[in-house]
């Protein structure tokens, strides 16, 4: 039951996350259900969604560790 | 300081770098008015403290939504910003909706006004319209460009650092030919406790801080829209007078809707007396005969829309094929 709802939660969230963009750089932003969070690639900030309501305020979002934030990086370089 | 973290932390990437280096730069050069994050406490705090039904917030949303009546143009996706979030959003989704609204997203920057907000909307049984909620920050607004029919925002943008800036992101996340629509509160909001704050604390501390927030004046709300660049501009002022037992409830009244002053440079101790003071100043200045004390509370509503070459213009300059001159030699005889 309480995973059936979790499921729910987070298709809400991804169906939400087709208008939402990042606050700050306003590109895409990356679902990534490992740490059920939407993931701003270009500035390289996770956004987490509590409850299933993602929260975008900037100062909520978490600055990725290098190894995570490299990978799309490697490209770049 | 956490600007500067977040570009210290992302050496590599050109483009990463670019971007914070904007942001840093952002956040420097803008004026601070408003403490964002007290303002994100308070909320919280009203949405615990809130009644269910609050008088003057469900006339103002109920004037608000009325305006969507007038509109020929359906807005199946609103966006929903924050502000008194729960009255415009009973009153956005409750049959028979207004506007043709089919989905509702519903935003604001405190997490348990979202939360609760979300409880009401899921022990109501109608399901006519889909709500999605989402907590962000009216400056920073996380919505893609051109994705809503239609922006509604309640009371919630007078206290925005950066009220030009967050309307201009509202109409970027506009549709063509979508509509904005906003009430904030106006310059004559709260006149008698601004006079009544000044008195006592000149009388009791031989010096004044300014106790109520800085508000918008009507004529600045024109040229707002205008700066932000939405065609056919529309603005009107109610003014509500609620009335109090005393001055004391209205300070109650003001916590409860999340509208108490949040100014980043605000002087943060307020001595018991001049607290009293000022209650009792209210009541001698400005009571009327059966006791009670008055509140001003002006409201402004702005409409704007978001340019499509459907909309009316003015014509090209020098297009005109008849004279005014002759215009008043038909009719100037009759006046």
């Amino acid at each position: 039951m309480v995973r059936g709802s979790k499921e729910v939660l987070q298709k809400a969230a991804k169906t939400l996350s087709d208008i939402l963009v990042c606050p700050l750089s306003k590109q895409p932003l990356r679902y990534c259900e490992e740490s059920n969070s939407l993931i701003s690639d270009a500035i390289g900030v996770a956004f987490p969604i509590k409850n299933g309501v993602p929260c975008l305020v900037p100062r909520d979002g978490k600055i990725l560790e290098e190894e995570d934030a490299s990978k799309p990086d490697n490209d770049a370089n | 300081m956490r600007a500067v973290s977040l570009w210290r932390k992302q050496p590599f990437s050109l483009a990463c770098r670019c971007c914070s280096r904007t942001f840093v730069a952002d956040s420097a050069s803008k004026l601070q008015i408003f403490d964002r994050q007290r303002k994100r406490a308070q909320r919280d705090r009203a949405a615990w403290f809130s009644p269910a039904q609050d008088p003057l917030l469900h006339s103002v949303s109920q004037n608000l939504v009325d305006r969507l009546q007038d509109c020929k143009k359906t807005f199946p996706t609103a966006l929903c910003l924050g502000g008194s979030l729960q009255p415009i959003v009973s009153s956005l989704s409750t049959p028979p909706v207004n506007g043709g609204v089919e989905k509702l997203i519903v935003m604001d920057a405190s997490y348990d006004m979202v939360q609760a907000c979300r409880n009401t909307r899921r022990a109501s049984s109608d399901n006519a319209v889909k709500t999605e909620f989402l907590v962000a920050d009216e400056e920073f607004l996380p919505i893609k460009e051109s994705s809503v029919d239609l922006v509604v925002s309640c009371l919630g943008l007078h206290w925005t650092n950066d009220l030009p800036g967050a309307m201009i992101q509202s109409r970027l996340a506009l549709k063509p030919d979508g509509l904005f629509l906003a009430a904030i509160l106006g310059g004559e909001t709260l006149k008698e406790l601004r006079i009544a704050c000044t008195l006592a604390q000149m009388e009791r501390e031989g010096g004044i801080s300014p106790r109520v927030s800085p508000l918008a004046q009507v004529r600045d709300a024109g040229n707002l829209l205008t700066r932000a660049g939405f065609t056919l501009p529309g603005v009107d002022v109610d003014e509500y007078i609620v009335k109090y037992e005393s001055a004391l409830e209205l300070i109650e009244h003001l916590r409860a809707m999340g509208e108490t002053n949040a100014l980043s440079q605000m002087n943060n101790i307020l001595k018991r007396d001049t607290a009293l003071a000022t209650a009792a100043i209210y009541d001698s200045m400005f009571s009327s005969e059966d006791g009670t004390v008055p509140a001003t509370f002006q409201v402004i509503y702005m409409t704007g829309w978001r340019e499509h070459s459907s909309q009316q213009k003015a014509k090209r300059r020098g297009s005109a094929t008849v004279s005014f001159k002759d215009i008043q030699k038909q009719f100037g005889s009759q006046s």
